[in-house]
């Protein structure tokens, strides 16, 4: 085997069989698998609903459900090193290719690999590390009526509640603005999206 | 309910030996000031020359503090109210002093009293960076924009004292974060104006 795009290290064994299996499959059962696996790769936390349509799949098309999912497990190492490397459909399908499936099937994966990696990559980037995220905002603002120095006060206040992903634990953090630091915070704001929409 | 007790009223007759109006100026600026927890040390420092004694020293510290405060609570702008908190007997010119000096003090003390209002963590500061993420473990090639916003926020006044105790915390934003935040802020900004403009 040649040197792969989607990966530095040793492929296992046992790739190269699953392969062979799946090529034994007919145009129409690779098709409906691939589907599964790019939903599945679309949206990983329905991990239950994979299962499930795997588990269909396997009934359908009359194979077992174990030798499946390792094959499954194969086929899955590519996408995932390609988005890591950002690989090109091309590349995605020369690496299948080298693993030794048909042209064929290759050629088709590699098109629904193109097809879905945009979102694949927003997902990616998604889970790209973040320090201290600002997950939520809460808000309110009242009038002080009066306090243990002054009858009466009348001043406007702005409470902000801001909620924070350390680690992973949420955190509180509230906190206390005048007016006119709440007016120059909102200036800063939108002199930050100006900013980053410039960068996009 | 009147400012001070009638003893209290006494006390501020020690007040005749200042050697200055502006001495008698400066004691009620830091009698305003001074937490009631800091009367007895001020008392010690400033009272040497007008009072016989420590007692009658802090007698003086106090009721002074007493009166400034409760003008101030009450928010009285005007000479007749002020005068109008004197006993009768008061002496005539130091009442008359002591309105003068209350009077040209009373908008700063009272900005004085809103700033150590007791309230939430206060932000104190802001700063800000965007940085654009070019690469991760997740994905080796990428131009994500992101912000870095930094908050320094200031613990209430009233339990610092001196020494305030700011503390700074950072949050990353992604663009759709700081669009949703901002949108939230606009909604206040439009409440607040309709509640200027009512």
């Amino acid at each position: 085997m040649g040197l792969l795009n989607f990966t530095r290290e040793p492929v296992p064994e046992a790739v190269t069989g699953d392969m062979h299996n799946l090529n034994q499959l007919s145009a129409q059962q690779f098709s409906s698998l691939t589907e599964v696996l790019f939903r599945f790769l679309t949206e990983p936390k329905e991990v239950e609903r994979f299962l499930a349509q795997l588990s269909d799949f396997a009934t359908v098309n009359k194979i077992s459900l174990g030798p499946l999912k390792n094959i499954v497990k194969s086929i899955l190492l590519v996408p995932n090193g390609a988005l890591k490397r950002n690989l090109s459909s091309e590349q995605v399908r020369a690496d299948f290719i080298a693993l030794g499936l048909s042209e064929e099937k290759a050629t088709y994966f590699a098109e629904q690999w193109k097809a879905n990696s945009p979102t694949l990559t927003r997902l990616a980037v998604g889970q790209t590390l973040m320090i201290n995220q600002l997950i939520d905002m809460e808000w309110k603002f009242g009038v002080t009526a009066g306090s243990s120095e002054l009858e009466k006060v009348g001043s406007i206040f702005l409470q902000l509640k801001l909620v924070i992903k350390k680690g992973s634990q949420m955190e509180n953090v509230y906190m206390e603005l005048t007016l006119p630091q709440f007016y120059s915070f909102l200036h800063e704001m939108e002199r930050i999206k100006t900013s980053l929409e410039s960068f996009s | 309910m009147a400012a001070l007790r009638d003893g209290e009223f006494a006390a501020l007759q020690s007040l005749l030996k200042a050697p200055s109006k502006d001495a008698v100026r400066q004691l009620c600026q830091e009698c305003f000031s001074s937490p009631p927890a800091g009367l007895g040390p001020l008392a010690q420092r400033a009272c040497p020359g007008l009072t016989a004694d420590a007692e009658e020293a802090e007698q003086l510290v106090s009721a002074l503090h007493n009166l400034t405060r409760h003008v101030v609570y009450r928010g009285l702008t005007k000479a007749e109210d002020i005068l109008a908190l004197f006993p009768e007997n008061f002496h005539q010119n130091l009442k008359n002093l002591l309105t003068k000096i209350i009077l040209e003090n009373i908008s700063a003390w009272r900005n004085e009293a809103q700033a150590s209002q007791i309230s939430l963590p206060r932000l104190v500061d802001m700063d800000w960076r965007v940085d654009i993420k070019t690469s991760s473990d997740s994905i080796s090639r990428m131009a994500v924009p992101t912000c870095l916003l930094q908050l320094k926020m200031q613990e209430d006044v009233a339990l610092c004292g001196n020494s305030p105790v700011v503390s700074a915390l950072t949050v990353e934003l992604s663009k759709e974060t700081l669009d949703t935040m901002l949108e939230g802020l606009g909604r206040i900004r439009d409440q607040l104006s309709a509640v200027a403009n009512k």
